[in-house]
C-alpha cells in the first residue's frame, strides 16, 4: 500500500519511468534489438548523426535517444519530435517505425555472457554451458529468447517499408554505409562528413573512453564491475574462437533455420537444412 | 490533475484495470486470439466445462474467465490459482501456457466490421470494402494486423508442448473432440458427458438468448447498438456470401502463406498453394 502510494506520488510528479505505458506517438522511431546486439553502438550513432551539435555520451544517452525503462516521465515529455526511442521489447504492434538491429546469437550468448558477470549477476567461475542453456530457454532476460524476440519483429514486419533491418556484422565491417540506410529510413538528406562525424564519435575507442570516464552516470554500467569494460570487443565472428563445439552445435541445433535465413552461415551440420522453395519470411505487401 | 489523482486513488488500491501490468503466474494459462475469432464462445466453452454447477452467461462470464483487460489487478490476484485468462494480445513472452484460437481471416474481416457498428468504432457510411482495407493494414484493431497477430504467436511457439492451436472452423464442426482437447491440455480429466454438456450450454442459440437478457450487463455489448447481435451467424465460410471479390483477393494475396499453413483454402488459385512461411519448422522443437 504505502509502496503504491509513493509509486502513485511519483507518477503525480512524472518521475516515474513510464516503461510499456509509455504514450507512442505517430512519427516515432524505434531502435529494436534483443540485448547484447549492438543497441548502445547504434543509439551512439544515431545520437551522434541526428544531434551534431553534442557528442553523444555515457551520460546523456537516456536524454538524446531515450528508453522508456530508464528515462523519466518528465525527460520524455522534453525531448523534441520526431523520437527516437530505445527498445529491447519483442513485437509490439504499436510502434509506428522500427529500425531492427540483428546479431549473430553465437556472438550474442557470449556477449551477454560476460555484461551478466560485470552487473554480478553470474560469478567469474560460472559455466558458459549453463549460461547458453538458460539462453537457448529465454531465461538470461525479460524480452524473450532471441529465437523469440528476433522471430515476432520478421515475422510480423519483415519487408515493410515502416521497418529497416540492420545486421551488427554489416555495421562493423561499413559503419558508414549502414549509417548512410539509416539516414534515409530517417527521412534524412545523408550528408557524408556528417555521417563520418557520427561514426567517429562512436567508434569502440571513443566509447571505451567515455565508458571509463562516465561509467556511474550510466545505468548501462551503474554499480557494476570496474575491471570488466561495458564496451567490450566491439567485433564479430569471436564465438568461433570462444565458443565451444558443442555449445556452437545446441545454438545451431535451435535457431539454424532463422541462421540461415539471415545470411549466417552455419558451422555445425546438425542444424536444420532449409528448403529452397520455402517463401521467405512475409511476402510483398501490396502497400 | 483531479483525473491524475483519481487514478493514483484507484491504481493505490489495486482497483485500475490490468492491461498489460498484472502480475502473471508460472501457473497460468492464457486464452488468447486475434480479435472476433471465436474467443468469448471458447470463453463460454471453459467456464461451462470447469464451473457445471453455476449459470454460465454474459453477466458472470468476466469473472468465471476473466480478462486482464477489462478487470482489476486486485480482482486478477485474489482468483483461485491456477487461472484462465482471455487476452487479445499479439506476442507477450510472459505468457508461458498458451491456447491459440485462430480463424479464418477473411471471416475475421466480416465479423469485425459488423462489432466495430455495433459498437460505433466505425461511421455507419463505411462500407466492408473500404473496411477490409484498413483491415489488412491492421488499423482497425490496437493488436496489430491479422497476420501480425498470428505469426507472432504460431511463429514463435508452434511446436511447443505448452502451446495449444485451436481453429475456430474445427472447434464449430467438431466442438465435442476439440472442447476435449482443450480440457486435455489444461489438464482437465472431462468425461465424454461433461463436454457435451458444457457444448450445449454454450451453443449459440442458447447465447443469443443470454445476450437479449444480459446485454447491458457486459462489457462486450453495454451501450452498443442494440439492431446488430453480437452473437451473430456463429458460422465459418459467411465471408463468400458477403466480402467482394476484390476484398476476398486484398486478404488473399496479403497473407497466403500464412492462410496456407493453417489450411485455408485460396479464393484465387494463381496463388501457390504450397507457399508457406520461411519461419516453418520442418523438424519438431528438441
Amino acid at each position: 500500500m504505502i509502496a503504491h502510494l509513493v509509486a502513485g506520488t511519483k507518477r503525480l510528479l512524472g518521475l516515474h519511468r513510464p516503461g510499456r505505458s509509455l504514450v507512442i506517438l505517430p512519427d516515432d522511431v524505434f531502435l529494436v534489438s534483443f540485448p547484447k546486439s549492438g543497441n548502445t553502438w547504434t543509439r551512439f550513432l544515431l545520437a551522434n548523426l541526428v544531434h551534431p551539435e553534442q557528442a553523444a555520451t555515457f551520460a546523456n544517452i537516456h536524454r538524446l535517444i531515450p528508453d522508456p525503462s530508464v528515462t523519466t516521465k518528465r525527460e520524455f515529455d522534453r525531448i523534441g519530435r520526431p523520437r527516437i526511442i530505445k527498445s529491447h521489447e519483442c513485437f509490439d504492434p504499436r510502434y509506428p517505425r522500427v529500425i531492427y538491429i540483428l546479431r549473430d546469437p553465437r556472438d550474442v550468448v557470449l556477449s551477454q555472457y560476460h555484461y551478466h558477470r560485470k552487473l554480478k549477476r553470474l560469478a567469474d567461475d560460472s559455466p558458459l554451458e549453463k549460461f547458453v542453456a538458460r539462453f537457448l530457454a529465454g531465461e538470461t532476460c525479460p524480452h524473450g529468447s532471441w529465437g523469440e524476440n528476433v522471430t515476432t519483429w520478421l515475422t510480423s514486419r519483415h519487408n515493410d517499408p515502416r521497418f529497416l533491418l540492420l545486421r551488427y556484422e554489416d555495421m562493423v565491417a561499413d559503419p558508414r554505409r549502414e549509417l548512410t540506410r539509416v539516414a534515409v529510413f530517417l527521412n534524412m538528406t545523408p550528408d557524408a562528413q556528417r555521417i563520418s562525424q557520427a561514426v567517429e564519435r562512436s567508434a569502440a575507442d571513443q566509447m571505451r573512453k567515455l565508458e571509463k570516464a562516465q561509467s556511474d552516470q550510466s545505468s548501462l554500467t551503474k554499480d557494476s564491475r570496474k575491471d570488466l569494460s561495458f564496451v567490450r570487443a566491439a567485433k564479430s565472428g569471436g564465438w568461433s574462437s570462444e565458443l565451444p563445439d558443442s555449445l556452437v552445435e545446441q545454438l545451431e541445433a535451435k535457431w539454424g533455420h532463422i541462421m540461415t535465413f539471415l545470411g549466417y552461415e552455419l558451422a555445425t551440420s546438425k542444424a536444420l537444412s532449409i528448403e529452397p522453395e520455402m517463401v521467405s519470411f512475409m511476402p510483398d505487401k501490396p502497400r | 490533475m483531479i483525473g491524475q489523482l483519481k487514478y493514483i486513488v484507484k491504481y493505490a488500491l489495486g482497483r485500475d484495470r490490468a492491461g498489460r501490468h498484472f502480475t502473471i503466474f508460472p501457473d497460468d494459462t492464457f486464452l488468447v486470439s486475434y480479435p472476433k475469432s471465436g474467443n468469448t464462445w471458447c470463453r463460454f466453452l471453459l467456464a461451462n466445462l470447469l464451473h457445471p454447477n453455476e449459470t454460465v452467461g454474459f453477466a458472470n462470464i468476466n469473472e468465471l474467465l476473466p480478462a486482464p483487460g477489462i478487470s482489476s489487478k486486485r480482482f486478477l490476484k485474489k482468483l483461485p490459482r491456477p487461472r484462465i485468462l482471455k487476452s487479445h494480445e499479439p506476442f507477450d513472452v510472459r505468457f508461458r501456457k498458451v491456447i491459440y484460437l485462430v480463424r479464418d481471416p477473411r471471416d475475421v474481416a466480416v465479423s469485425e466490421y459488423h462489432f466495430d457498428l455495433k459498437k460505433h468504432y466505425i461511421d455507419p457510411s463505411v462500407t466492408l470494402e473500404q473496411y477490409v482495407k484498413r483491415f489488412v493494414a491492421g488499423e482497425t484493431a490496437s493488436y496489430g494486423s491479422w497476420w501480425e497477430h498470428v505469426a507472432s504467436w504460431v511463429a514463435t511457439r508452434q511446436g511447443s508442448s505448452s502451446f495449444l492451436l485451436v481453429r475456430y472452423e474445427d472447434l464449430l464442426a467438431n466442438s465435442i473432440e476439440e472442447t476435449g482437447r482443450i480440457a486435455k491440455f489444461l489438464g482437465i480429466q472431462a468425461r465424454p458427458e461433461s463436454l457435451q454438456a458444457a457444448v450445449d450450454r454454450s451453443s449459440a442459440n442458447r447465447m443469443r438468448k443470454l445476450e437479449q437478457q444480459q446485454s447491458e450487463q457486459w462489457s462486450g455489448t453495454k451501450n452498443t447498438r442494440k439492431e446488430i447481435p453480437f452473437v451473430r451467424a456463429a458460422k465459418s465460410g459467411g465471408w463468400k456470401e458477403s466480402l467482394s471479390p476484390q476484398s476476398v483477393e486484398e486478404i488473399e494475396s496479403a497473407w497466403y502463406p500464412l492462410l496456407n499453413l493453417l489450411g485455408y483454402e485460396l479464393q484465387n488459385r494463381a496463388l501457390d498453394s504450397t507457399a508457406t512461411p520461411g519461419w516453418v519448422r520442418r523438424q519438431p522443437v528438441s
